[in-house]
């Protein structure tokens, strides 16, 4: 029996899932990334490697996340892509029919429409985090609350006050301001939820056509309150599918699956890779006025990967071998 | 020895720069042009800048800061009109004024004014006045002035055959095609990428964007790819004649574009803080909705763009091209 990995390392969490030949997610992580990817990487293959079962082998590995191409080189992926991609192949196999995939993350938040089962439209936020899952868990720190309790406070609400959500500089202070007006918790986190689904829909979700089934994903659909407001919004019910928190890992698992059937086998390196020390640097390459920050991760005795030259340099130089590989698994 | 006349690698470089050059080397005259884009053009653009103005007007300050030590006299024309009733962005107006009072030691600018809304002959007018550093002879600046015209139209004629304007400019420069170049060959995708020339092909601000998407075997073609005709024809089926030239370029080849078969999707890329950009960006996503279902991206440089999340858009955007092939 073959089972297949997804790893999916975003700028909070990282998650891991371990799923069998027939699509069936058997184990799942998500922890969080805590601004060290690789050993996080590490931690959470552990985690999954002592509950992989026996007779299972692992037949395949996928990356996806902003930090798909370190973890990548780090477990020796077979695909690494990119993360709207992943949660449209996870959404379209999870939620039948679906038609629209709102996804909420830590730093990004996207919408992706499919029609009869293919991508049609994406979009992703702009340079501003506003909205986004890291933004709640600032304001549930600021108020003492833990953000597991967020959306259930939230719930309790009977009239949301009104919140300016266009930058969370400014949502913050508004917030502020309500508190000290006298509002009550509930309303202020209510009408915060409603704040950043109504600037999703304005921004990211601009001119796009929202149609039925909705499935909304990403670490931020564990807040029912988001959820709530989302309905209230579209005026039509939206479905929180399982795995919902990993399901950009999922899809690179599907892609992983994928990507081997064609070769035949996989690239992984092992669990072994669990106990290893990998070391990431950067150095400013001074041979130009573009003082490029190149990165290069090391493994215990050899340069793994370097990269974040432009002119293709130090990512050509010496792991060329490695470097193309990876490129062939982009295209 | 001759004198050296700088014209700085931004903004209107990318669609006059061979008139200029062909103009001023036939008055025996050296021109400098600034170096390709690094980030150190852009830092001392950016902080010589004012703070409104966008990106590619700040990354020019930078240029103009590059060249200003190595030449004789700065070219900064001030190019309000380059068509009957149609205008260049009023900051574009005002370069020459921003530049003089924004740089400090500074070589001569010839600052001529090129306005021809009203009057075409004034290209003539502006041509003859920029010349009179280097000649008074009234036939001199005639020929020469007939030279960058044939210079602009062999410009535009590699345009036409598939090269990208800053790879026309090589090839007229050094011969690409000497070195195996061929702009047209057939891809197995086309993308058009509709934008600003200054913001698509500076491969610093824009990252490169040609080069990625030409590393995953898609052949980009352009505004520039297409005649003024075209574009003209094109443009007019908006219910109000646009009166901004660059505007009018973005939607008249983005309306031609969504009507060929052979284009799989289109970019657009818009810089931060453009006033234009920001509606014909909407404009051309409005218009492709309503005629079926092009893929369209919309990219916003600025900068501090990362370079991550224009990878990851392009790369869903080319997965989303390939998905909807392989399920036709």
């Amino acid at each position: 029996m073959r089972g297949y990995l997804g790893v999916d390392v975003g700028s909070v969490s990282t998650n891991i899932v371990l799923m069998d030949e027939n699509e069936n997610v058997m184990e799942t992580l998500y922890i969080r990334t805590q601004g060290q990817p690789i050993t996080a990487v590490q931690r959470g293959l552990e985690y999954i490697r002592d509950r992989v079962p026996a007779g299972m082998e692992i037949g395949g590995i996928g990356t996806t996340g902003s930090g798909r191409h370190l973890s990548g080189i780090i477990v020796g992926a077979d695909s690494v892509k990119n993360e709207i991609t992943a949660h449209a192949v996870a959404a379209s196999k999870l939620v039948p029919g679906v038609q629209t995939v709102l996804e909420i993350g830590g730093q990004d938040s996207k919408i992706i429409i499919l029609r009869n089962g293919v991508v049609t439209d994406f979009a992703m936020n702009t340079v501003c985090a506003a909205g986004t899952g890291s933004f709640l868990d600032q304001q549930a720190a600021r108020l003492g609350i833990p953000i597991e309790d967020f959306g259930e406070i939230a719930l309790k609400s009977g009239t949301p006050v009104r919140i300016a959500g266009r930058c969370s500089v400014f949502a913050e202070s508004d917030m502020i301001h309500k508190q000290q007006m006298g509002h009550n918790l509930p309303d202020i986190l209510a009408g915060l939820c409603e704040a950043l689904v109504r600037n999703y829909l304005n921004n990211v979700g601009k001119g796009k056509e929202i149609l039925e089934p909705v499935a909304f994903q990403g670490g931020v659909a564990a807040n029912v309150g988001i959820k709530r407001a989302f309905e209230k919004a579209l005026g039509f019910e939206i479905t929180v599918p399982p795995h919902f928190n990993v399901m950009g890992a999922v899809g690179a698992a599907m892609l992983a699956r994928e990507a081997t059937r064609k070769t035949g086998r996989t690239r992984f390196k092992g669990f072994a890779i669990t106990q290893e020390k990998f070391r990431a640097a950067s150095f400013e390459c001074g041979d130009c006025p573009n003082l490029c920050e190149v990165i290069e991760i090391s493994g215990q005795d050899r340069i793994l990967a370097r990269w974040n030259d432009k002119c293709g340099k130090w990512s050509n130089a010496e792991v060329s071998g490695f470097r193309r590989k990876k490129i062939e698994n982009l295209a | 020895m001759p004198l050296r006349i700088g014209i700085p690698r931004a903004l209107l470089y990318y669609y006059y720069y061979p008139m200029w050059k062909g103009f001023f080397k036939a008055l025996g005259a050296e021109v400098v042009v600034s170096s390709r884009t690094t980030k150190d053009i852009l830092d001392k653009g950016v902080k010589q800048a004012v703070d409104e103005a966008c990106l590619p007007v700040k990354l020019f300050f930078g240029h103009v800061l590059d060249l200003k030590d190595k030449v004789d006299y700065l070219f900064v024309p001030r190019m309000v009109s380059v068509e009957h009733k149609a205008y260049i962005c009023p900051k574009f107006l005002g370069l020459p004024d921003m530049v003089r009072h924004n740089i400090a030691d500074l070589p001569p600018v010839i600052d001529v004014t090129v306005n021809m809304s009203r009057n075409e002959k004034n290209l003539y007018r502006a041509f003859a006045e920029a010349g009179k550093v280097l000649t008074a002879n009234p036939l001199a600046l005639r020929k020469a002035y007939k030279a960058g015209l044939k210079e602009q139209e062999r410009f535009e004629r590699f345009n036409q055959l598939g090269f990208l304007p800053h790879e026309s400019i090589e090839q007229m420069e050094e011969g690409l095609a000497a070195r195996n170049f061929s702009p047209g060959q057939p891809q197995n995708m086309t993308i058009a990428l509709i934008g600003h020339g200054y913001n698509i092909f500076d491969t610093y601000i824009s990252m490169n964007l040609i080069g990625k998407l030409r590393d995953m075997g898609i052949r980009v073609v352009t505004a520039d790819n297409l005649t003024g005709d075209i574009i003209e024809e094109r443009s007019n089926e908006l219910p109000k004649r646009l009166f901004w030239t660059l505007g009018k370029r973005m939607i008249g080849s983005a309306f031609h574009y969504m009507r060929l078969d052979s284009i799989d999707g289109i970019i657009h890329v818009a810089s931060f803080g453009c006033g234009p950009d920001s509606f014909t960006g909407e404009i051309i996503e409005r218009h492709l909705r309503r005629r079926g279902n092009l893929p369209l991206l919309n990219l916003t440089i600025d900068e501090h763009s990362g370079e991550a999340g224009i990878v990851t858009r392009l790369e869903a955007f080319v997965d989303m091209i390939q998905w909807r092939r392989a399920a036709q």
